[in-house]
């Protein structure tokens, strides 16, 4: 075996993991494809798909499977490109999937639990394909570089994609990096023998803390973008017979999980993947969270706990027969549950008479610190309509609105890079007094990173600016 | 007694009738010459050095000093190759000093003022007794032009030169001409040919030959230096005394102390201009010609003239230095200046240390040409002649030590190629030397081209302390590092090894770290376990700290506590470059054909990627990429183009695979 993989990776560049991404555009639409390429292919397509390897590049019908839970993901065709005939060279499979977020989520998801892969990095197919001299010269202009993969090319993809605001932000957050760069190279450079003015570094030093807290900051706000691309995690949460599971049936209209007038039916989560007013959301029911000496129970109300930490948005689901009868005292009772970001649903409203009805509604509105309260019956869908207009502003809100802030599919690895710039800028201020060659070399690397998104920066290029901002001469 | 000793020797080179056929021949006894010709010698070639005056080979034309940020650093790596200027410069020192000291290591800048008679003395002494190789004095007149072999690239030989009518043959020719290559030096409104004042003009066939018929691309710069000023009518109190090292550091590795006893060592003084210099400069532009010239100067070296015309109403620096141990001159380094000698007289008298000083000679200008350097290849040869090497100025280069890296480079390959051996490159991520030629083959000058630390991406690993582990072993393997230099770089290496291995294996708690040493404040987040090593990157924790601690195992490696404190420190970051530095030499190894017609290639690029290819001619795919225009795609091209027979034989391996696997 060994001998055979020096044979296939003789060019010493390809490695043996088996990568897998979303080849297709993101976003919704009719069809995705997944591409999966490496030596684990046939296992990734036997274990999803059924045993039996397709015939060699034809397309086949079949059901796509998890390899865990056996649980159905979708109905798909599915190819299999036996090496050397594929794209990359290598053993390789495709998924022609339904276009749906959720759909696509879940198949990466699935693949990502087959043993030995792991999602591509950008330009990774086009790489392989490369080293096996595979690629197509007509196609290389779109494909990008291998020996910049990581950064031109990602680069020129990232500012294609990215709108004319983000990509102001960025390049202003370069050029202001570069000329921190610049001044602290020149002070290394040149201060001791040729004029520096004096206060130059603190001035970069200023720079620099200004702008890891910007970045900081825009990192702290954005999973907008990833959120429209992933997913946002709708968490349906609260204690037993609230109607929990009935909200879940409610909303995508139809029985996905057990109800019944038990407490305590729903133990595990039960995921669904639904569209609400055009964002895509992952939805989850969850375990009533009570003390409760069944085990089993036990732990799905661990789960449940654990979900609505991980959860974008919580829809805590509150009996509205258990309310105190007044107000104040609701309100009360209802804040002692909230937690950062969640809706609160006020179910069974038709057990209420009509009069209290009214007073919850017209009450529970003025009470400040509360979230957004609906109250509704998932028996009479009565109020349904109005949570619903609820609830999809809350999530178009967690995805920013696409018109708008127009989020990438590249954000991800804006995101990644940009928090490389973070942690790199962190080791200036580390080394800032102790050895300023390492605090500059942290500048050098924040900059590399936030070049991946905006360009490559040159040492001529800080020269220049040194030789504009200083007068140096010995 | 030492003069009488070199006149000796200069007269028995003299003496000595020339062969008809060298291996080499340097042309040129300045910095990069001198390197050239001792470097090829040492490879083993039987060299000839020509140079107008024996008596000027060492000559420092401008400054008295040698090293600083950046060009520290080229003097340590040639002196890891076993190159001159290190030791030269830890006998001709006389005020040694360490830059940046307190900004890290990786950007300390070795420094020293120099004593000129002594460095002559050094390097004329050195370059006697070197064997293989002989010196005369003489004025090239012309290369022997002939056809190339058509074996290799190119489209021109050159096979020698020509001296006082009678040609002399060689297999290599390294050309390191400086300012003299149809120089002409400025003083004011006169103008007369020439690259130093004192020396006589090179010949114009030289320059002739290299343009038109090597059909070279030149371009002009322009330099200039200070008046020279006697130093008993300076009245230095009124001077900021700048005082060196207490301990002076040696720049060669074979050194532990300099010629220069640390209480011997002069002074330098700092003083600044005032708004008469302005006026002064202002008042006599017109009768100054170098100024007004269009020819780029440098940016970093800029003349008074241009230092005031382009950031007015300011005060700039001026640094008196010494010239010399017994030498009654100072040199006002930041008062390079072409003004009429009167109106210079007029200037300096307006600095108040300098109210009453004398000029002993006046500053000038000078312009020159320069060979494109992207007409090079990472050897120095000129790629369309085959056995021409430049270096040193005429490559567009400004400095002593940027010289003599380049020197040292090309006569390194001018041996090789005598001796029928492959030429070699040094890469930018292994030394400054690399960055520097890498820098002007693939992408040309400008202005006149300094090192600077920035200009290496990987400054945190290309060190000052460690260029003799990078380049001295390399260097013996290519014969230019003697035998006892190689013994000590090895002795160096392992010790270095040993004793990083020796800390890492010192693993406690941190605990017991905090036991042994309570005044240092260790992180309470490393809850585990802490080498040595990790204990050494505190920046109050010393190597001597560890040693007083584990004496048994630390004491045997006590000389080298500096350098262990470096390493330590500077270890997870080097570690970290790895990766890159990776992707850079792989595409370094990946040779593009040097007579690849870009213009015609059956391959998709764009007219303006083959213009710009066809115009720097990259020597690698890692030169090519960091061609300005060139576009990703052109270079997974150009890649897949030069892969394309070893891609074909890739191909059969892996059907061969195919079958395996099926099996």
């Amino acid at each position: 075996i060994l001998v055979i993989k020096c044979c296939l990776f003789q060019g010493g560049l390809a490695d043996a993991d088996t990568i897998f991404a979303l080849s297709s555009g993101y976003g919704r639409c009719g069809v995705a494809v997944v591409r999966v390429s490496g030596p684990a292919s046939a296992t990734a397509l036997r274990s999803m798909a059924g045993h039996r390897l397709p015939p060699p590049r034809t397309a086949l019908l079949r059901s796509i499977t998890d390899p865990l839970s056996g649980e159905m993901l979708d109905r798909g065709l599915v190819l299999w490109f036996p090496a050397p005939h594929s794209f990359t060279g290598e053993d390789s499979v495709e998924f022609h999937i339904h276009g749906g977020p959720a759909v696509i989520t879940a198949v990466l998801q699935a693949l990502g639990s087959v043993p030995g892969t792991r999602p591509a990095e950008a330009g990774e197919f086009t790489r392989r394909a490369f080293q096996a001299g595979k690629l197509d010269l007509t196609e290389v202009e779109g494909l990008g570089d291998l020996i910049h993969a990581e950064t031109e090319a990602q680069r020129r993809q990232a500012l294609r994609q990215m709108s004319g605001e983000l990509g102001h932000i960025y390049r202003d957050w370069s050029h202001k990096l570069k000329r921190c760069l610049a001044h602290i190279e020149a002070f290394i450079d040149f201060s001791e023998d040729e004029l520096i003015e004096d206060g130059v570094l603190d001035q970069a030093d200023r720079s620099v803390c200004d702008l890891q807290s910007q970045i900081e900051q825009h990192l702290r706000d954005e999973r907008r973008g990833e959120r429209l691309r992933s997913g946002v995690h709708v968490v349906i949460a609260g204690a037993t017979n609230a109607g929990k599971s009935s909200l879940l049936n409610t909303l995508c209209q139809r029985p996905a999980a057990i109800v019944s007038p038990i407490a305590g039916t729903t133990r595990d989560i039960v995921e669904t993947a639904v569209d609400i007013g055009g964002f895509p959301v992952l939805l989850s029911d969850t375990a009533g969270l009570r003390e409760s000496a069944d085990l089993v129970e036990q732990e799905g109300v661990r789960r449940a706990r654990e979900r609505v930490q991980q959860a974008d948005l919580t829809l805590l689901v509150v009996d509205s027969t258990c309310l105190p009868s007044d107000v104040q005292r609701a309100a009360g009772f209802l804040s002692e549950h909230l937690r950062n970001m969640c809706l609160l649903v006020l179910n069974k409203s038709d057990l209420l008479p009509e009069t209290q009805r009214q007073k919850l509604k017209m009450e529970l509105r003025g009470v400040s610190g509360l979230p957004a309260v609906c109250l509704l019956s998932c028996q009479t869908n009565e109020g349904l309509k109005d949570f619903l207009t609820v609830l999809q502003s809350s999530v178009k809100t967690l995805c920013g609105d696409p018109l708008a802030g127009a989020p990438t599919l590249t954000q991800a690895r804006h995101r990644a890079h940009l928090q490389q710039c973070v942690a790199a800028l962190s080791q200036f201020q580390r080394y800032r007094d102790s050895d300023l060659a390492l605090a500059a070399e942290g500048v050098r690397l924040a900059l590399t990173s936030l070049g991946r998104i905006t360009g490559r920066v040159g040492a001529e290029e800080i020269l220049d600016i040194i030789f504009k901002d200083f007068c140096i001469g010995k | 007694l030492l003069q009488h000793y070199f006149l000796s020797l200069v007269s028995r080179s003299v003496g000595h009738f020339p062969r008809q056929h060298y291996d080499v021949i340097v042309v040129g006894g300045g910095h990069a010459g001198t390197e050239a010709a001792a470097a090829a010698a040492r490879l083993g070639a039987e060299t000839l050095l020509i140079t107008q005056k024996i008596h000027t080979i060492g000559a420092l034309s401008c400054n008295p000093s040698l090293g600083g940020v950046g060009k520290g650093h080229l003097v340590r790596e040639v002196d890891a190759l076993d190159g001159l200027c290190g030791r030269a410069g830890d006998w001709a020192g006389i005020s040694f000093s360490i830059l940046n000291r307190r900004k890290g290591p990786a950007v300390w800048g070795p420094r020293a003022q120099l004593d000129r008679q002594r460095y002559r003395e050094f390097m004329q002494s050195e370059l006697l007794s070197t064997p293989r190789l002989t010196v005369m004095e003489g004025s090239v007149e012309e290369l022997l032009v002939t056809d190339p072999n058509p074996e290799q690239p190119g489209q021109h030989r050159v096979n020698g030169i020509c001296l006082g009518g009678h040609p002399i043959s060689a297999s290599s020719v390294v050309l390191t001409t400086g300012t003299f290559l149809s120089g002409s030096l400025f003083i004011g409104q006169t103008t007369s040919p020439g690259g130093r004042i004192g020396d006589a003009p090179s010949s114009a066939g030289l320059s002739h030959t290299l343009r038109e018929r090597l059909g070279l691309k030149v371009g002009r710069l322009r330099t200039g230096t200070p008046p020279r000023i006697v130093k008993d009518s300076v009245d230095l109190s009124l001077a900021t005394l700048n005082p060196p090292d207490s301990s002076p550091t040696p720049f060669s590795f074979m050194n532990t102390h300099t010629r220069c006893r640390p209480e011997e060592q002069l002074p330098c003084y700092l003083t600044y201009t005032t708004p008469g210099v302005e006026r002064v400069v202002r008042e006599s532009l017109h009768l100054n010609c170098h100024i007004q010239q269009d020819a780029k100067g440098p940016r970093y070296c800029p003349s008074i003239e241009s230092r005031v015309l382009r950031f007015p109403g300011r005060r700039h620096q001026v640094w008196l230095e010494p010239e010399g141990l017994t030498s009654d001159l100072l040199y006002p380094q930041g008062l390079s200046m072409t003004m009429p000698p009167d109106v210079q007289l007029r200037l300096i008298r307006e600095i108040p240390p300098l109210h009453k000083a004398e000029i002993h000679m006046p500053g000038y200008g000078v312009q020159y040409d320069f060979v494109c350097p992207t007409q090079l290849s990472p050897s120095l040869q000129v790629k369309s002649t085959q056995g021409l090497f430049l270096a040193g100025q005429i490559n567009g280069t400004t400095g002593y030590e940027e010289a003599a890296a380049q020197g040292l480079w090309a006569g390194v390959n001018a041996g090789r190629r005598a001796l029928s051996k492959p030429p070699v490159a040094l890469s930018r991520t292994e030394s400054y030397i690399g960055v520097l030629i890498d820098d002007l083959v693939s992408r040309g000058v400008t202005e006149p081209y300094r090192m600077f630390t920035s200009r290496a991406e990987f400054r945190t690993s290309l060190r000052p302390d460690n260029a003799d582990l990078r380049l001295t072993l390399k260097g013996f393997e290519l014969g230019c590092v003697s035998s006892s230099r190689h013994q000590k770089a090895v002795r160096v290496k392992n010790s270095l090894q040993d004793a990083l291995a020796a800390l890492q294996a010192l693993s406690l708690s941190t605990t017991s770290w905090k036991r042994k040493i309570p005044d240092v404040h260790v992180s309470e987040a490393n809850s585990n376990m802490l080498s040595g090593i990790e204990m050494l990157q505190y920046k109050d924790v010393s190597f001597q700290v560890l040693a007083s601690i584990f004496p048994e195992v630390l004491l045997p490696f006590m000389e080298f506590s500096q350098r262990l404190k470096i390493e330590a420190v500077y270890r997870p970051h080097c570690e970290s470059n790895k990766r890159e530095i990776q992707r850079i030499q792989e595409e370094e190894n990946m040779s593009l054909p040097e007579d690849i017609d870009y213009l015609s290639l059956p391959v998709s690029l764009s007219q303006e990627v083959r213009e710009v290819l066809h115009r720097a001619r990259p020597s690698t795919l890692g030169a090519a990429t960091r061609l300005e225009g060139i576009t990703p795609a052109a270079v997974v091209n150009l890649f897949n183009y030069v892969c394309f027979a070893e891609k074909r034989k890739k191909t059969s391996t892996r059907s061969s695979f195919s079958q395996q696997s099926k099996w």
